[in-house]
């Protein structure tokens, strides 16, 4: 092998090198610091830091790394990678602080060196996620990542509850993958090449059994439905955001689904696209109808999504059906196959990274103090915490998508865009949906404030340090749901992919 | 000093008063003295808005400083069209003069509070709603387009409504609050009506691209006749906020509200901005829609006239007053006087404040006592009250060297130039009538007040001059109403900067057979406009220099220039004339009273002619004028108010059946619905067995239903 291979592509890999040197920084401070190791999580932080710098500089950069005779690129580097690395880079930091916070975490404080790794692994999974060009990266990738959170998911060990989501999450994944792998090994026999971009000009110039090829895509998607729990795929993602600690949850539900929906967005539009119109609108090749399938994947999404939350009375579980409810909502952006519709994904996920993380951070710090997560236990919570109340009640209205918050704008793009494509049947069966979703949010408000607390009050403070990333979270989603323009242009030069 | 600093120093005046609401009303409660914090804000918001002014009006004096940021732009949807707002600010000379009146105003009535309002247990809440009524009206005066206006026009409303109801343990203060606050929204449904309109038809809400595209052909639905209809449904807002005829029926009834709020909103500030936005929408009202801008204005300059000559609540008769100034500026506009319709905006808004600060100082020394029947005497005992008071009476009657005195002749010289050329003499009539009237009205207020004897001994003993931070704003206010601040020539307000350089009445966007005959376009030759006599200013010289628009025709400066004298000796007298009618009755009366002329009759008959004048007066002028006051008072309140809860009736009839509509088939449908999704949610829960055997083999399953599905799709 050159050596040149490797050298001309390293600066192309900035965030992934910092956030792998972090790691292996990580596992020695564990070693060398034995007993004390509140340092931990503040390295992971200056590794954040450093990673963060690398992916924004990417914002300017549009090239491929590990370019061979034999290969056209293993790795990506362009605008749209940047953004969703800033993404996970972003839910990295608030889950990092939220672990200090965790009183669940700081149970098992003997173990927070591998705590800290296994979440660096998480994270540089979903960098390369996010940047792969190849089947055989992918499906690495996506390794990397089940295998980090089937154990973060168990990470506490003490609870009964812990060990069983992670041990349902490991057959689960494991099953998903094994199909995923199936599909792309249908894939390079039918091609010939693991290279998303060879395979696309292949499928363009010769014939391929269609029958093969449908199957083979769509046994690929099993593998990415899983990541971004689409219904069908989706059946871990109670069990498990129930089961796992809430910090973890919370990754899962914003990181973990970013890197998921910008591989997806990534393998479809690299592998099948024939051609972009000037409207925006691309055009596939015809022999998966894609558009059909998200169309049909959304719809089913996002009404199992909400009608299933109407029922649940713990508050992860919620929140999990709600997650899943809005990949539903993103699949309608997908469907759209624009890039109207990308835009409109994109700015869904700024909105969603700040709305669901701070929920997840309101019910931790509700569930450190009262220790439970039952809907019924919040009764009058609002009275006796205001602050944390108003906080959750800012979230629950944003993810419900009402203005003036952001999860309306987040929402209205979603709606503009299939306004746009003409799919107006859709955009009103998400809406109907919207009305639906109301009902399960509002419930949490309304135990909040209309009701009485049965057996005495909260009486507990939010500590400064606390209340400040709450405002950090929660200030945003007041403040681009009235000034959104700076989302939309970032949305708007996020989109670039290298390639089209 | 850059254009960027000016628009730097607007967002602080914009936001510093809202901080001061904001930390008024959240520390209020633990910190005693917050509303010190409030008043520093308004004393530093009005210095920097003095540094506006200044730099403005000295660097920029020609150059409209727009600032503006995108905040919703979709460029073209497919089903919505073009949607795209844009925030922002607009400095030209008429918004800094109006935010430098409004800020100077508020500190004074901020601090005059600090006395005034003493002791109340709201203290601290009160300054804050008076800081959120600063930041409403500093955003009605500074936006660059229609939508941010409408919506600071309702957070004006807001403030006005709770402040009119500040002192809700008394019944009559919220009931006052709450029809200020809902005659008020008659005005704004026809406002909002009107920028629908013109969203509708340029899709933007801002003035200058709006007049620019109507300038250039662009109309709603391509006729003059809806924009007629477009000008006067936001002339609707204006109507309900300046209460102007036949809205006006609130603001009398604001005043149970704290005197210096009075002062601030009901007669300064806030029902000027109706006419301010009259102003602003200037360039796009046809010559229908003036006219009939006119009438109405014309009609309120003179019902709430004649009813001020009866009331005997010191503060209804100023708050009577009020309307009738508004309907004056509202009808100089309406005749197309735009310069001495801003110019009277500004001069009123000094006096009036005075004025009612005045009255808020008589109140105060006589403890709370509001009928100037029971008044009297009181010029001993408040000196410096007493001369400020009388200065800014001189200059609402239209004194000679006072501003009003200026502008109010400045409006009936536009009013007679208008009869001159279309024949409206009626127009120039009412405002000679009205001008009579004011004269009177506010010298038998002054007379019964502040002249004769105490009628109410005990409380005229009590009575005490004002401290220092009540005295200090009628000192400044009363010194504002002298005319040397305006013009150097006590005679002819174009001599002045003001209304020599800085304000001129802007181009019109409407089409020219839209327009008045007299604001037509009739291009002037240029040797001509040289040799034309610059004496009201009207023709835009650059304008004609270039050949281009001039706004007015050369009748109309002729007919301006001709107006000018006789308009002012006539205005001059009517002052004077009401004035004396006012000391015979109230002063004088003593001399010639009715007493003496029951006791002496024939004597009273045969000696002097000049009794029968007052004989004569009292059958016809005041037995007439008292009649009239009390047909329009009963109108106002039998007719208007009649209207009014007619309208509330049915609605309320109608409320009910829909209620019921609601309640059965509506509701029901929506429980349905519900009953409908838990079921579903119920069936949807079945699969999550929590078993992880059964999840796999659905997931295979499905992958099956999937793969069969797009083989035939």
């Amino acid at each position: 092998m050159n050596i040149n291979y490797l050298l001309n592509s390293l600066y192309l890999i900035k965030p992934e090198i910092a956030i792998s040197a972090t790691l292996v920084l990580l596992v020695l401070m564990d070693l060398i610091m034995g007993s004390n190791k509140k340092l931990l999580p503040y390295i992971a932080i200056a590794g954040l830091i450093a990673a963060s710098y690398f992916s924004v500089e990417q914002f300017g950069m549009s090239s491929l790394a590990f370019v061979s005779k034999a290969n056209k690129g293993m790795i990506v580097t362009d605008p749209f990678g940047a953004f969703f690395k800033g993404i996970v880079v972003f839910a990295s930091f608030f889950v990092i602080y939220f672990s200090i916070k965790s009183d669940e975490i700081k149970a098992s404080f003997e173990r927070h060196g591998e705590y800290y790794t296994l979440i660096f692994g998480m994270i540089l999974g979903m960098f390369f996620m996010i940047s792969a060009s190849d089947l055989i990266l992918i499906y690495l990738s996506l390794e990397l990542v089940s295998l980090s959170s089937y154990v973060l998911a168990g990470f506490t060990k003490t609870s009964q509850r812990n060990s069983e989501a992670s041990l349902k999450y490991v057959i689960y994944g494991g099953v998903s993958s094994g199909i995923m792998l199936f599909g792309i090994s249908i894939l390079y026999g039918i091609t010939g090449s693991t290279n998303l971009y060879e395979i696309n000009s292949l499928i363009q110039t010769s014939s391929i059994p269609n029958l093969t090829f449908i199957l083979s895509g769509i046994l690929i998607f099993v593998g990415i439905g899983y990541k971004i729990s689409a219904v069908p795929f989706h059946f871990w993602t109670p069990d498990v955001y129930e089961g796992a600690p809430i910090t973890i949850t919370a990754f899962l539900s914003v990181a973990s689904k970013a890197a998921g929906f910008a591989l997806l967005i990534r393998f479809i539009k690299i592998t099948f696209i024939k051609s972009v119109d000037s409207a925006g609108y691309w055009q596939l090749v015809d022999i998966i109808d894609w558009k059909t399938f998200f169309i049909f994947l959304s719809i089913i999404t996002m009404t199992l999504g909400n009608f299933a939350a109407l029922w649940q009375d713990n508050m992860k579980r919620m929140l999990a059906y709600s997650s899943i409810a809005h990949a539903g909502y993103l699949l309608l952006g997908m469907a759209v196959l624009s890039n109207q519709g990308m835009i409109a994904i994109i700015i869904y996920f700024m909105v969603y990274a700040f709305m669901n993380l701070g929920a997840f951070f309101v019910v931790m710090l509700i569930a450190n103090k009262i220790g439970t997560e039952d809907i019924d236990d919040y009764k009058g919570l609002g009275y006796s915490q205001p602050f944390l109340g108003v906080c959750l009640g800012i979230f629950l209205v944003s993810l419900t998508g009402l203005p003036p918050t952001a999860g309306f704008i987040g929402k209205l793009y979603i709606f503009i865009a299939l306004v746009d494509a003409k799919m107006i049947t859709l955009a009103v069966i998400a809406l109907l949906n919207s009305v639906v979703s109301l009902y399960y949010y509002i419930r949490v408000l309304r135990n909040l404030f209309l009701t009485r607390p049965e057996n005495g009050t909260f009486e507990f403070k939010v500590s400064f340090s606390n209340g400040l990333v709450l405002v950090l979270l929660a200030a945003p989603v007041i403040i681009f749901g009235l000034y959104f323009t700076p989302l939309i242009n970032i949305a708007k030069s996020s989109i670039q992919i290298l390639g089209f | 000093m850059t254009e960027f600093n000016l628009i730097q120093i607007a967002i602080a005046i914009l936001f510093l008063p809202l901080v001061g609401f904001a930390f008024v009303l959240f520390l209020g409660k633990k910190i005693k003295s917050a509303y010190l914090v409030e008043v520093g804000i308004l004393i530093l918001t009005f210095l920097l808005t003095a540094v506006l002014l200044f730099n403005k009006l000295y660097w920029f004096a020609d150059k409209n400083i727009v600032s503006e940021f995108s905040w919703i732009s979709y460029k073209n949807i497919a089903v919505f069209g073009n949607i795209s707002i844009d925030l922002g600010f607009l400095l030209d000379n008429l918004s800094v003069i109006m935010i430098f009146t409004v800020a100077l105003i508020s500190m004074l009535v901020h601090i005059f509070s600090i006395a005034y309002m003493a002791g109340d247990k709201l203290y601290n809440r009160y300054f804050a709603y008076l800081g959120l009524f600063t930041f409403s009206m500093s955003g009605i005066v500074l936006t660059h387009n229609i939508l941010m206006m409408y919506v600071f026009w309702e957070l004006v409303g807001i403030s006005s409504y709770l402040l009119i109801g500040f002192w809700y343990e008394k019944k009559s203060a919220p009931d006052a609050g709450k029809k200020a606050f809902l005659v008020n929204r008659i005005g704004d449904i026809g406002m909002f009506s009107g920028i629908m309109m013109l969203f509708n038809t340029y899709h933007t809400f801002t003035f200058e691209k709006i007049f620019a595209q109507m300038a250039s052909g662009t109309l709603p639905f391509n006729s003059e006749f809806w924009l007629t209809v477009t000008g006067l449904l936001l002339f609707c807002g204006a109507i309900g906020k300046s209460a102007q005829f036949p809205l006006h029926v609130w603001l009398p009834d604001a005043m149970e509200g704290p005197t210096p709020v009075s002062a601030l909103i009901h007669a300064a500030t806030m029902v000027a901005a109706g006419v301010f936005l009259v102003c602003r929408i200037f360039p796009m009202l046809t010559g229908d829609a003036l006219f009939i801008i006119a009438v109405i204005g014309a009609l309120s300059a003179l019902i709430p006239a004649t009813i001020a000559l009866t009331q005997n609540d010191i503060k209804k008769v100023l708050a009577y007053s009020t309307v009738s100034q508004l309907g004056y500026m509202v009808m100089a506009l309406g005749v197309g006087a735009y310069k001495f319709a801003f110019f009277h905006l500004i001069t009123h808004a000094f006096f009036k404040a005075c004025l009612f600060l005045g009255s808020g100082s008589v109140i105060h020394a006589m403890h709370h006592e509001q009928d100037i029947t029971k008044m009297g005497g009181l010029k001993k005992k408040l000196p410096l009250t007493y001369a400020t008071f009388l200065i800014a009476s001189l200059a609402l009657s239209g004194i000679p060297l006072t501003s009003g005195f200026l502008s109010k002749d400045g409006i009936l010289q536009g009013t007679f130039a208008f009869g001159s050329l279309t024949g409206y003499w009626l127009f120039p009539a009412v405002g000679f009538v009205v001008a009579m009237l004011t004269a009177f009205y506010m010298f038998r207020l002054i007379i019964l007040t502040f002249h004769g004897e105490p009628k109410n001994k005990e409380k005229y003993d009590h009575a005490h001059e004002s401290p220092f931070v009540m005295a200090m704003p009628l000192v400044v206010l009363s010194a504002l109403s002298i005319f040397i601040w305006y013009t150097p020539n006590p005679i002819n307000a174009d001599a002045g900067l003001f209304l020599g350089k800085w304000i001129k009445t802007p181009s019109l966007s409407v089409p020219q057979n839209a327009r008045y005959s007299f604001m037509k376009t009739d291009l002037v030759p240029e040797g001509k406009a040289e040799n034309n006599r610059d004496i009201s200013n009207e023709v835009k010289k650059e304008g004609t220099a270039e050949g281009k628009e001039v706004i007015y025709s050369e009748a109309y400066t002729e007919a301006m220039h001709h107006a000018h004298y006789p308009a002012m000796f006539l205005s001059l007298f009517v002052a004077l004339t009401g004035i004396v009618f006012a000391f015979v009755f109230y002063y004088w009366k003593k001399i010639s009273a009715d007493k003496l002329a029951r006791d002496i009759k024939p004597f009273y008959k045969l000696s002097f002619n000049k009794w029968y004048f007052d004989e004569i007066y009292n059958a016809t002028f005041v037995t007439f004028t008292m009649l009239s006051s009390r047909v329009l008072a009963w109108f106002d309140n039998t007719i208007v108010d009649g209207i009014v809860n007619g309208a509330a009736t049915v609605t309320r009839m109608i409320s009910f059946f829909t209620g019921r509509f609601d309640n059965i088939v509506v509701d029901g449908l929506v429980n349905l619905m519900a009953y409908l999704s838990g079921f579903i949610g119920l069936v949807l829960r079945r699969f999550q067995t929590g078993r992880v055997q059964t999840y796999i083999v659905l997931v295979v399953f499905s992958l099956v239903i999937i793969l069969y599905l797009f083989k035939t799709f």
